[in-house]
Protein backbone atom coordinates (compact mmCIF):
# COMPACT_ATOMS: atom_id res chain seq x y z
CA UNK A 1 0.00 0.00 0.00
CA UNK A 2 2.97 2.59 1.12
CA UNK A 3 4.72 1.31 -2.49
CA UNK A 4 1.79 2.33 -4.22
CA UNK A 5 0.95 5.64 -2.73
CA UNK A 6 4.72 6.18 -3.02
CA UNK A 7 5.16 5.33 -6.22
CA UNK A 8 2.02 7.55 -7.25
CA UNK A 9 3.42 10.40 -5.53
CA UNK A 10 6.67 9.80 -7.28
CA UNK A 11 4.72 9.27 -10.81
CA UNK A 12 3.26 12.78 -10.20
CA UNK A 13 5.90 14.34 -9.34
CA UNK A 14 8.31 13.23 -12.30
CA UNK A 15 5.24 13.99 -14.28
CA UNK A 16 5.51 18.24 -13.14
CA UNK A 17 9.47 18.23 -13.63
CA UNK A 18 9.08 18.98 -17.31
CA UNK A 19 6.09 21.72 -17.03
CA UNK A 20 8.43 23.03 -13.98
CA UNK A 21 11.78 23.09 -15.45
CA UNK A 22 9.62 25.20 -18.40
CA UNK A 23 8.21 27.33 -16.07
CA UNK A 24 11.64 28.14 -14.24
CA UNK A 25 13.30 28.96 -17.79
CA UNK A 26 10.28 31.38 -18.48
CA UNK A 27 10.44 33.06 -15.25
CA UNK A 28 14.60 33.10 -15.46
CA UNK A 29 14.95 34.69 -19.33
CA UNK A 30 12.06 37.05 -18.55
CA UNK A 31 13.13 38.11 -15.33
CA UNK A 32 13.66 42.29 -16.55
CA UNK A 33 17.60 42.32 -16.04
CA UNK A 34 19.79 43.11 -18.98
CA UNK A 35 23.74 43.01 -18.41
CA UNK A 36 24.76 43.30 -21.93
CA UNK A 37 23.06 46.75 -22.11
CA UNK A 38 20.72 45.50 -24.19
CA UNK A 39 22.79 44.14 -26.64
CA UNK A 40 21.73 40.86 -26.38
CA UNK A 41 17.90 39.60 -26.53
CA UNK A 42 17.75 36.73 -23.77
CA UNK A 43 17.19 33.04 -25.06
CA UNK A 44 13.81 31.49 -25.06
CA UNK A 45 14.61 29.40 -22.14
CA UNK A 46 11.30 27.90 -21.73
CA UNK A 47 11.28 26.01 -25.37
CA UNK A 48 14.38 23.86 -24.34
CA UNK A 49 11.84 21.55 -21.95
CA UNK A 50 9.38 21.50 -24.65
CA UNK A 51 11.49 20.28 -27.14
CA UNK A 52 13.56 17.84 -24.77
CA UNK A 53 10.76 16.23 -23.68
CA UNK A 54 8.77 16.33 -26.36
CA UNK A 55 11.55 14.68 -28.07
CA UNK A 56 12.00 11.53 -25.85
CA UNK A 57 9.42 11.30 -23.40
CA UNK A 58 6.14 13.05 -25.10
CA UNK A 59 4.04 11.70 -22.26
CA UNK A 60 5.64 13.85 -20.13
CA UNK A 61 5.26 16.70 -22.44
CA UNK A 62 1.30 16.60 -23.80
CA UNK A 63 0.38 19.82 -26.29
CA UNK A 64 -1.23 21.30 -23.03
CA UNK A 65 1.75 21.88 -21.61
CA UNK A 66 3.36 23.17 -24.55
CA UNK A 67 0.39 25.50 -25.08
CA UNK A 68 0.47 26.94 -21.05
CA UNK A 69 4.01 27.39 -21.00
CA UNK A 70 3.72 29.79 -24.26
CA UNK A 71 0.37 31.83 -22.56
CA UNK A 72 3.31 32.33 -19.22
CA UNK A 73 6.13 33.44 -21.93
CA UNK A 74 3.64 35.65 -23.28
CA UNK A 75 2.44 36.65 -19.75
CA UNK A 76 6.02 37.25 -18.38
CA UNK A 77 7.35 38.97 -21.70
CA UNK A 78 5.52 41.99 -22.00
CA UNK A 79 4.58 41.59 -25.69
CA UNK A 80 1.04 40.79 -27.44
CA UNK A 81 -0.93 38.20 -26.22
CA UNK A 82 -0.65 34.85 -27.89
CA UNK A 83 2.79 35.56 -29.82
CA UNK A 84 4.58 32.72 -28.03
CA UNK A 85 1.68 30.89 -27.35
CA UNK A 86 1.64 30.02 -31.33
CA UNK A 87 5.18 29.90 -31.33
CA UNK A 88 5.65 27.38 -28.87
CA UNK A 89 2.73 25.42 -30.15
CA UNK A 90 4.01 25.20 -33.86
CA UNK A 91 7.37 24.38 -32.71
CA UNK A 92 6.02 21.40 -30.60
CA UNK A 93 3.50 20.16 -33.73
CA UNK A 94 7.11 19.66 -35.79
CA UNK A 95 8.58 17.88 -33.24
CA UNK A 96 6.06 16.06 -32.91
CA UNK A 97 5.55 15.41 -36.81
CA UNK A 98 8.84 14.65 -36.93
CA UNK A 99 10.14 12.94 -34.06
CA UNK A 100 11.61 9.65 -35.30
CA UNK A 101 13.76 12.34 -37.59
CA UNK A 102 14.47 14.40 -34.63
CA UNK A 103 15.21 11.41 -32.36
CA UNK A 104 17.60 9.98 -34.23
CA UNK A 105 20.27 12.69 -33.96
CA UNK A 106 22.43 12.98 -31.63
CA UNK A 107 26.00 15.39 -30.63
CA UNK A 108 26.07 18.13 -33.12
CA UNK A 109 22.87 17.04 -35.06
CA UNK A 110 20.46 17.25 -32.05
CA UNK A 111 21.50 20.78 -31.86
CA UNK A 112 20.40 21.36 -35.50
CA UNK A 113 17.57 19.59 -34.06
CA UNK A 114 16.80 22.66 -31.52
CA UNK A 115 17.49 25.20 -34.15
CA UNK A 116 14.77 23.56 -36.63
CA UNK A 117 12.53 23.51 -33.41
CA UNK A 118 13.66 27.13 -32.57
CA UNK A 119 13.19 28.31 -36.21
CA UNK A 120 9.62 27.14 -36.27
CA UNK A 121 9.25 28.92 -33.01
CA UNK A 122 10.88 32.60 -34.37
CA UNK A 123 8.96 32.08 -37.77
CA UNK A 124 5.38 32.12 -35.93
CA UNK A 125 6.10 34.49 -33.47
CA UNK A 126 7.32 36.88 -36.54
CA UNK A 127 4.26 36.19 -38.65
CA UNK A 128 1.91 36.29 -35.49
CA UNK A 129 3.59 40.22 -34.91
CA UNK A 130 3.49 40.88 -38.91
CA UNK A 131 -0.23 40.03 -38.77
CA UNK A 132 -0.66 42.15 -35.20
CA UNK A 133 0.99 45.08 -36.38
CA UNK A 134 -0.21 44.82 -39.97
CA UNK A 135 3.58 45.83 -41.42
CA UNK A 136 6.86 44.31 -42.12
CA UNK A 137 9.18 44.64 -38.57
CA UNK A 138 12.78 44.27 -38.15
CA UNK A 139 14.24 40.82 -37.60
CA UNK A 140 17.57 41.53 -36.26
CA UNK A 141 16.69 41.17 -32.78
CA UNK A 142 14.90 37.78 -33.53
CA UNK A 143 18.15 36.71 -35.37
CA UNK A 144 19.96 37.68 -32.29
CA UNK A 145 17.36 35.53 -30.02
CA UNK A 146 17.69 32.63 -32.24
CA UNK A 147 21.35 32.53 -31.93
CA UNK A 148 21.60 33.00 -27.86
CA UNK A 149 19.24 30.30 -27.67
CA UNK A 150 21.45 27.85 -29.53
CA UNK A 151 24.16 28.85 -27.72
CA UNK A 152 22.33 28.12 -24.50
CA UNK A 153 20.59 25.05 -25.37
CA UNK A 154 24.37 23.09 -25.22
CA UNK A 155 24.47 23.51 -22.06
CA UNK A 156 20.68 23.25 -21.11
CA UNK A 157 20.33 19.82 -22.85
CA UNK A 158 23.35 18.90 -20.97
CA UNK A 159 20.81 19.96 -17.75
CA UNK A 160 17.97 19.26 -18.97
CA UNK A 161 19.75 15.42 -19.52
CA UNK A 162 20.76 15.02 -15.77
CA UNK A 163 17.71 16.05 -13.93
CA UNK A 164 15.84 13.25 -16.52
CA UNK A 165 18.45 10.80 -15.43
CA UNK A 166 18.51 11.52 -11.65
CA UNK A 167 14.90 13.07 -10.97
CA UNK A 168 12.44 11.66 -13.86
CA UNK A 169 14.04 8.48 -14.52
CA UNK A 170 14.31 7.05 -10.79
CA UNK A 171 10.41 8.27 -10.30
CA UNK A 172 9.21 6.86 -13.33
CA UNK A 173 10.00 3.31 -12.98
CA UNK A 174 7.00 2.45 -15.65
CA UNK A 175 9.71 3.16 -18.17
CA UNK B 1 22.78 15.45 -26.71
CA UNK B 2 21.13 12.99 -25.07
CA UNK B 3 17.80 12.84 -27.82
CA UNK B 4 19.73 9.31 -29.14
CA UNK B 5 19.68 7.61 -25.59
CA UNK B 6 16.71 7.82 -24.78
CA UNK B 7 13.64 5.34 -25.98
CA UNK B 8 11.19 7.39 -27.43
CA UNK B 9 7.41 6.62 -25.95
CA UNK B 10 3.92 7.99 -25.98
CA UNK B 11 1.71 8.02 -23.48
CA UNK B 12 -0.53 5.14 -22.70
CA UNK B 13 -4.09 5.86 -22.10
CA UNK B 14 -3.31 9.61 -21.16
CA UNK B 15 -6.10 11.98 -21.43
CA UNK B 16 -3.95 14.19 -24.16
CA UNK B 17 -5.78 17.23 -25.41
CA UNK B 18 -5.33 16.83 -29.09
CA UNK B 19 -2.58 18.77 -30.85
CA UNK B 20 -5.20 20.42 -33.11
CA UNK B 21 -7.30 21.61 -30.33
CA UNK B 22 -4.06 23.17 -28.36
CA UNK B 23 -3.44 24.93 -31.70
CA UNK B 24 -7.22 26.26 -32.13
CA UNK B 25 -6.77 27.56 -28.79
CA UNK B 26 -3.40 29.17 -30.03
CA UNK B 27 -5.08 31.06 -32.62
CA UNK B 28 -8.14 32.26 -30.40
CA UNK B 29 -5.66 34.05 -28.07
CA UNK B 30 -4.14 35.61 -30.54
CA UNK B 31 -7.40 36.66 -31.42
CA UNK B 32 -8.05 37.55 -28.25
CA UNK B 33 -5.07 39.36 -27.74
CA UNK B 34 -5.42 41.50 -31.23
CA UNK B 35 -9.03 42.72 -30.04
CA UNK B 36 -8.28 43.10 -26.12
CA UNK B 37 -4.16 43.53 -25.93
CA UNK B 38 -4.34 44.41 -22.67
CA UNK B 39 -5.69 40.55 -21.40
CA UNK B 40 -2.65 39.88 -19.22
CA UNK B 41 -1.78 43.62 -18.02
CA UNK B 42 -3.14 42.69 -14.46
CA UNK B 43 -0.91 39.37 -14.24
CA UNK B 44 2.17 41.48 -15.64
CA UNK B 45 1.54 44.41 -12.98
CA UNK B 46 1.26 41.81 -10.35
CA UNK B 47 3.97 39.92 -11.47
CA UNK B 48 6.62 42.99 -11.78
CA UNK B 49 4.50 44.41 -8.19
CA UNK B 50 5.95 40.97 -6.72
CA UNK B 51 9.03 40.78 -7.82
CA UNK B 52 10.05 44.31 -7.55
CA UNK B 53 11.80 43.53 -4.22
CA UNK B 54 14.00 41.29 -5.57
CA UNK B 55 14.83 43.60 -9.17
CA UNK B 56 15.49 46.40 -6.30
CA UNK B 57 17.81 44.04 -4.78
CA UNK B 58 19.99 42.83 -7.55
CA UNK B 59 19.77 46.54 -9.39
CA UNK B 60 22.81 47.00 -8.04
CA UNK B 61 24.92 44.32 -8.92
CA UNK B 62 23.44 44.08 -11.89
CA UNK B 63 24.22 47.59 -13.28
CA UNK B 64 27.80 46.97 -11.88
CA UNK B 65 28.32 43.99 -14.28
CA UNK B 66 26.58 45.86 -17.21
CA UNK B 67 29.16 48.66 -16.71
CA UNK B 68 31.89 46.98 -16.56
CA UNK B 69 30.90 44.68 -19.89
CA UNK B 70 29.70 47.31 -21.70
CA UNK B 71 32.93 49.21 -20.63
CA UNK B 72 35.60 47.26 -21.77
CA UNK B 73 36.02 48.73 -24.89
CA UNK B 74 36.03 52.33 -24.04
CA UNK B 75 39.29 51.58 -22.20
CA UNK B 76 40.80 51.35 -26.00
CA UNK B 77 39.96 54.95 -26.71
CA UNK B 78 39.46 56.81 -23.69
CA UNK B 79 41.75 59.16 -24.46
CA UNK B 80 40.28 60.04 -27.81
CA UNK B 81 37.28 60.32 -25.79
CA UNK B 82 38.15 62.49 -22.91
CA UNK B 83 39.34 64.82 -25.80
CA UNK B 84 36.23 64.85 -27.38
CA UNK B 85 34.45 65.55 -24.29
CA UNK B 86 36.42 68.61 -23.42
CA UNK B 87 35.84 70.12 -26.68
CA UNK B 88 31.84 69.41 -26.47
CA UNK B 89 31.89 70.62 -22.87
CA UNK B 90 33.67 73.94 -23.88
CA UNK B 91 30.85 74.15 -26.79
CA UNK B 92 28.10 73.22 -24.51
CA UNK B 93 28.99 76.39 -21.98
CA UNK B 94 28.65 78.44 -24.60
CA UNK B 95 25.00 77.48 -25.70
CA UNK B 96 24.69 77.20 -21.73
CA UNK B 97 25.14 81.30 -21.58
CA UNK B 98 22.98 81.91 -24.55
CA UNK B 99 20.32 79.90 -23.39
CA UNK B 100 20.11 81.48 -19.98
CA UNK B 101 20.15 84.86 -21.65
CA UNK B 102 17.39 84.12 -23.99
CA UNK B 103 15.35 82.31 -21.32
CA UNK B 104 15.47 86.24 -19.60
CA UNK B 105 14.17 87.71 -22.93
CA UNK B 106 11.24 85.10 -23.22
CA UNK B 107 10.56 85.77 -19.88
CA UNK B 108 10.26 89.53 -20.11
CA UNK B 109 8.57 89.17 -23.47
CA UNK B 110 5.75 86.68 -21.76
CA UNK B 111 5.49 88.65 -19.09
CA UNK B 112 5.39 92.41 -21.56
CA UNK B 113 2.34 90.70 -23.05
CA UNK B 114 0.65 89.05 -20.49
CA UNK B 115 0.90 85.55 -22.25
CA UNK B 116 -0.58 82.33 -20.90
CA UNK B 117 2.27 80.49 -19.45
CA UNK B 118 3.40 76.92 -20.10
CA UNK B 119 1.42 74.13 -18.45
CA UNK B 120 3.24 72.82 -15.45
CA UNK B 121 3.61 69.45 -14.23
CA UNK B 122 3.73 67.29 -11.53
CA UNK B 123 6.29 64.52 -11.65
CA UNK B 124 7.58 61.68 -9.78
CA UNK B 125 11.14 60.81 -9.94
CA UNK B 126 11.68 56.51 -9.86
CA UNK B 127 14.25 53.95 -10.37
CA UNK B 128 15.01 51.96 -12.98
CA UNK B 129 14.47 48.59 -11.84
CA UNK B 130 14.15 46.45 -14.92
CA UNK B 131 14.97 46.61 -18.51
CA UNK B 132 13.26 43.94 -21.09
CA UNK B 133 14.67 44.31 -24.16
CA UNK B 134 12.72 41.02 -26.48
CA UNK B 135 12.90 41.11 -30.18
CA UNK B 136 9.42 42.35 -30.50
CA UNK B 137 9.47 44.66 -27.11
CA UNK B 138 11.60 47.20 -25.43
CA UNK B 139 10.44 48.03 -21.98
CA UNK B 140 11.92 49.11 -18.33
CA UNK B 141 10.30 48.60 -15.73
CA UNK B 142 9.87 51.18 -12.70
CA UNK B 143 9.46 51.64 -9.05
CA UNK B 144 6.62 53.85 -8.96
CA UNK B 145 3.33 52.77 -9.58
CA UNK B 146 -0.53 54.07 -8.76
CA UNK B 147 0.24 54.27 -5.14
CA UNK B 148 2.44 56.96 -6.54
CA UNK B 149 0.29 58.46 -8.85
CA UNK B 150 1.48 57.18 -11.50
CA UNK B 151 -1.13 56.75 -14.62
CA UNK B 152 -0.78 54.91 -17.90
CA UNK B 153 0.07 57.69 -20.59
CA UNK B 154 2.65 59.46 -18.67
CA UNK B 155 5.84 60.59 -20.37
CA UNK B 156 8.83 59.70 -18.91
CA UNK B 157 12.34 61.61 -19.24
CA UNK B 158 15.67 61.71 -18.11
CA UNK B 159 17.95 64.03 -17.79
CA UNK B 160 18.47 64.39 -21.47
CA UNK B 161 15.18 64.41 -22.63
CA UNK B 162 12.15 62.06 -23.33
CA UNK B 163 12.00 57.81 -23.22
CA UNK B 164 8.98 56.97 -23.36
CA UNK B 165 6.03 56.67 -21.75
CA UNK B 166 3.90 54.33 -19.45
CA UNK B 167 1.80 51.81 -20.50
CA UNK B 168 0.60 49.72 -17.66
CA UNK B 169 0.98 50.40 -13.55
CA UNK B 170 0.87 47.98 -11.06
CA UNK B 171 0.67 48.96 -7.56
CA UNK B 172 4.48 49.91 -6.64
CA UNK B 173 5.66 49.41 -10.06
CA UNK B 174 4.83 50.60 -13.69
CA UNK B 175 6.17 49.34 -17.16
CA UNK B 176 7.35 51.71 -19.78
CA UNK B 177 6.75 51.42 -23.62
CA UNK B 178 10.27 53.09 -24.74
CA UNK B 179 10.32 55.50 -28.05
CA UNK B 180 12.15 52.76 -29.61
CA UNK B 181 9.60 49.84 -29.62
CA UNK B 182 7.52 48.89 -31.90
CA UNK B 183 4.10 49.61 -30.65
CA UNK B 184 5.43 53.34 -30.00
CA UNK B 185 3.86 56.19 -32.13
CA UNK B 186 3.24 59.60 -30.79
CA UNK B 187 2.95 62.85 -32.47
CA UNK B 188 6.16 65.75 -32.58
CA UNK B 189 7.10 68.84 -33.86
CA UNK B 190 10.46 69.35 -35.95
CA UNK B 191 11.99 73.30 -35.42
CA UNK B 192 12.23 75.17 -36.73
CA UNK B 193 9.12 75.31 -38.64
CA UNK B 194 6.99 73.80 -36.19
CA UNK B 195 6.73 70.83 -39.17
CA UNK B 196 4.13 68.54 -37.51
CA UNK B 197 5.22 64.37 -38.09
CA UNK B 198 4.87 61.30 -36.13
CA UNK B 199 7.23 59.37 -34.78
CA UNK B 200 7.17 55.55 -34.77
CA UNK B 201 9.48 53.03 -33.05
CA UNK B 202 10.95 50.13 -34.84
CA UNK B 203 12.86 48.52 -32.34
CA UNK B 204 16.08 50.10 -33.65
CA UNK B 205 17.99 52.97 -31.78
CA UNK B 206 16.81 55.25 -34.62
CA UNK B 207 12.85 55.54 -34.63
CA UNK B 208 11.37 56.50 -37.90
CA UNK B 209 9.82 60.09 -38.76
CA UNK B 210 6.45 60.41 -40.75
CA UNK B 211 6.36 63.81 -41.56
CA UNK B 212 2.22 65.30 -42.12
CA UNK B 213 2.38 67.77 -44.30
CA UNK B 214 3.64 67.39 -47.98
CA UNK B 215 6.65 68.58 -50.12
CA UNK B 216 7.64 68.85 -46.13
CA UNK B 217 11.74 68.99 -46.04
CA UNK B 218 13.67 68.11 -43.21
CA UNK B 219 17.33 68.38 -42.69
CA UNK B 220 19.52 66.56 -40.83
CA UNK B 221 19.94 68.33 -37.13
CA UNK B 222 16.62 70.07 -36.49
CA UNK B 223 15.04 69.50 -33.13
CA UNK B 224 12.45 67.46 -32.29
CA UNK B 225 10.16 67.84 -29.39
CA UNK B 226 6.72 66.33 -28.44
CA UNK B 227 3.48 68.46 -30.30
CA UNK B 228 1.15 67.89 -27.49
CA UNK B 229 -1.25 66.61 -29.96
CA UNK B 230 -3.79 65.16 -28.80
CA UNK B 231 -3.76 65.61 -25.12
CA UNK B 232 -2.04 62.63 -24.13
CA UNK B 233 2.07 64.35 -23.51
CA UNK B 234 2.82 67.44 -22.97
CA UNK B 235 4.26 69.81 -25.81
CA UNK B 236 8.11 70.75 -26.13
CA UNK B 237 9.31 67.99 -24.34
CA UNK B 238 13.05 67.67 -25.53
CA UNK B 239 13.27 64.17 -27.88
CA UNK B 240 16.50 64.18 -30.43
CA UNK B 241 17.20 65.61 -33.51
CA UNK B 242 16.82 64.66 -37.20
CA UNK B 243 19.06 62.31 -38.85
CA UNK B 244 18.73 60.95 -42.56
CA UNK B 245 18.87 56.91 -43.17
CA UNK B 246 18.66 56.94 -46.81
CA UNK B 247 15.72 58.13 -48.38
CA UNK B 248 13.64 58.35 -44.73
CA UNK B 249 14.76 60.65 -41.76
CA UNK B 250 15.12 58.89 -38.25
CA UNK B 251 15.25 60.77 -34.47
CA UNK B 252 18.71 60.95 -33.14
CA UNK B 253 17.43 60.17 -29.24
CA UNK B 254 18.82 62.93 -26.68
CA UNK B 255 17.87 59.98 -23.92
CA UNK B 256 19.27 56.36 -23.30
CA UNK B 257 16.85 54.01 -22.03
CA UNK B 258 20.43 51.56 -21.82
CA UNK B 259 22.00 53.83 -19.26
CA UNK B 260 19.25 56.19 -17.53
CA UNK B 261 19.11 55.05 -14.15
CA UNK B 262 16.69 57.54 -12.47
CA UNK B 263 13.64 59.36 -14.32
CA UNK B 264 11.04 61.42 -13.95
CA UNK B 265 6.92 60.36 -14.92
CA UNK B 266 5.42 63.69 -15.59
CA UNK B 267 1.50 64.23 -15.07
CA UNK B 268 0.06 66.00 -17.59
CA UNK B 269 -3.54 66.29 -15.98
CA UNK B 270 -1.73 68.95 -13.62
CA UNK B 271 -3.61 72.32 -13.40
CA UNK B 272 -1.25 75.00 -15.52
CA UNK B 273 1.34 76.89 -13.63
CA UNK B 274 -0.29 80.35 -12.83
CA UNK B 275 1.04 83.41 -14.18
CA UNK B 276 3.91 84.70 -11.51
CA UNK B 277 3.26 87.89 -9.85
CA UNK B 278 5.37 90.21 -11.54
CA UNK B 279 7.31 92.01 -9.06
CA UNK B 280 8.66 95.80 -9.55
CA UNK B 281 12.08 94.42 -10.12
CA UNK B 282 10.87 92.69 -13.22
CA UNK B 283 9.44 95.43 -15.55
CA UNK B 284 11.64 97.14 -18.17
CA UNK B 285 10.68 100.56 -16.68
CA UNK B 286 12.27 99.70 -12.90
CA UNK B 287 15.57 98.68 -14.71
CA UNK B 288 15.45 102.32 -16.33
CA UNK B 289 15.01 103.75 -12.92
CA UNK B 290 11.40 105.14 -13.13
CA UNK B 291 8.77 103.73 -11.14
CA UNK B 292 6.04 101.38 -12.39
CA UNK B 293 2.79 102.85 -13.26
CA UNK B 294 0.34 100.03 -12.55
CA UNK B 295 0.16 97.55 -9.48
CA UNK B 296 1.13 93.49 -9.60
CA UNK B 297 -1.59 91.79 -11.61
CA UNK B 298 -3.18 89.46 -9.90
CA UNK B 299 -2.82 85.90 -11.16
CA UNK B 300 -5.66 85.14 -13.42
CA UNK B 301 -7.26 81.57 -12.81
CA UNK B 302 -6.62 79.11 -15.07
CA UNK B 303 -9.89 79.03 -16.64
CA UNK B 304 -10.15 82.56 -17.59
CA UNK B 305 -6.33 82.87 -19.16
CA UNK B 306 -7.55 81.45 -22.41
CA UNK B 307 -10.14 83.99 -22.20
CA UNK B 308 -8.17 86.68 -21.58
CA UNK B 309 -5.95 85.83 -24.75
CA UNK B 310 -8.60 86.05 -26.83
CA UNK B 311 -10.10 89.41 -25.87
CA UNK B 312 -8.04 92.69 -25.69
CA UNK B 313 -6.91 93.03 -22.46
CA UNK B 314 -7.73 96.00 -20.19
CA UNK B 315 -5.22 99.08 -20.72
CA UNK B 316 -4.50 99.36 -17.36
CA UNK B 317 -3.04 95.46 -17.51
CA UNK B 318 -0.38 97.06 -19.72
CA UNK B 319 2.38 98.85 -19.12
CA UNK B 320 3.08 102.03 -20.82
CA UNK B 321 5.89 101.02 -22.91
CA UNK B 322 3.44 98.83 -24.76
CA UNK B 323 1.34 101.64 -25.55
CA UNK B 324 3.54 104.39 -26.67
CA UNK B 325 6.79 103.56 -28.55
CA UNK B 326 10.14 103.63 -26.73
CA UNK B 327 11.83 106.85 -26.77
CA UNK B 328 15.04 108.20 -26.68
CA UNK B 329 15.10 108.23 -23.02
CA UNK B 330 14.33 104.42 -22.75
CA UNK B 331 17.05 101.93 -22.27
CA UNK B 332 17.97 99.54 -25.28
CA UNK B 333 18.39 96.26 -24.99
CA UNK B 334 21.92 95.12 -26.48
CA UNK B 335 20.11 91.51 -26.86
CA UNK B 336 17.60 92.91 -29.11
CA UNK B 337 19.63 94.44 -31.21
Amino acid sequence: MHDRIGFSIGSAFAAVIPLACGIVGALISNMPISIFGGNLQPPLLALMPVYFWCLIRPDLMPPWVALALGILEDMLSGGSPGVWTAAFVASYALVDRQRESFAGLAGFGAIIGFAAAMFAASATAYLVEVFLAWRFLPISALIVQFAVTIVFYIPGAALLNLIHRRLVGPLRSDF
Amino acid sequence: MANGTWKIARGKGSAQLPLAIVAILALGLVLAGKAQSSLFDHARAYFSDWTSPLLETVRIPVKAVSNWTGGIGNYFDVYQENLRLKEDNARLRQWQNAALVLEQRVKRYQLLLNAVPDPSFGAVTAHVIGRANRPFLNTMILDAGKAQGVKPGEAVVDARGMIGRVFLAGDHTSWVILLTDLNSRIPVAIEPGNIQAIMSGDNTSAPALETLGQGVQLKEGDQIVTSGDGGLLPSGLQIGTVGADGFIFRAILLSDAGTSDDVRILNLKSPPEQPPAPSPNDLPVSAAGLAPLAPPVAALPAATVATAAQTPPPVKLLHPLTQAPPQATAPVDPDDR
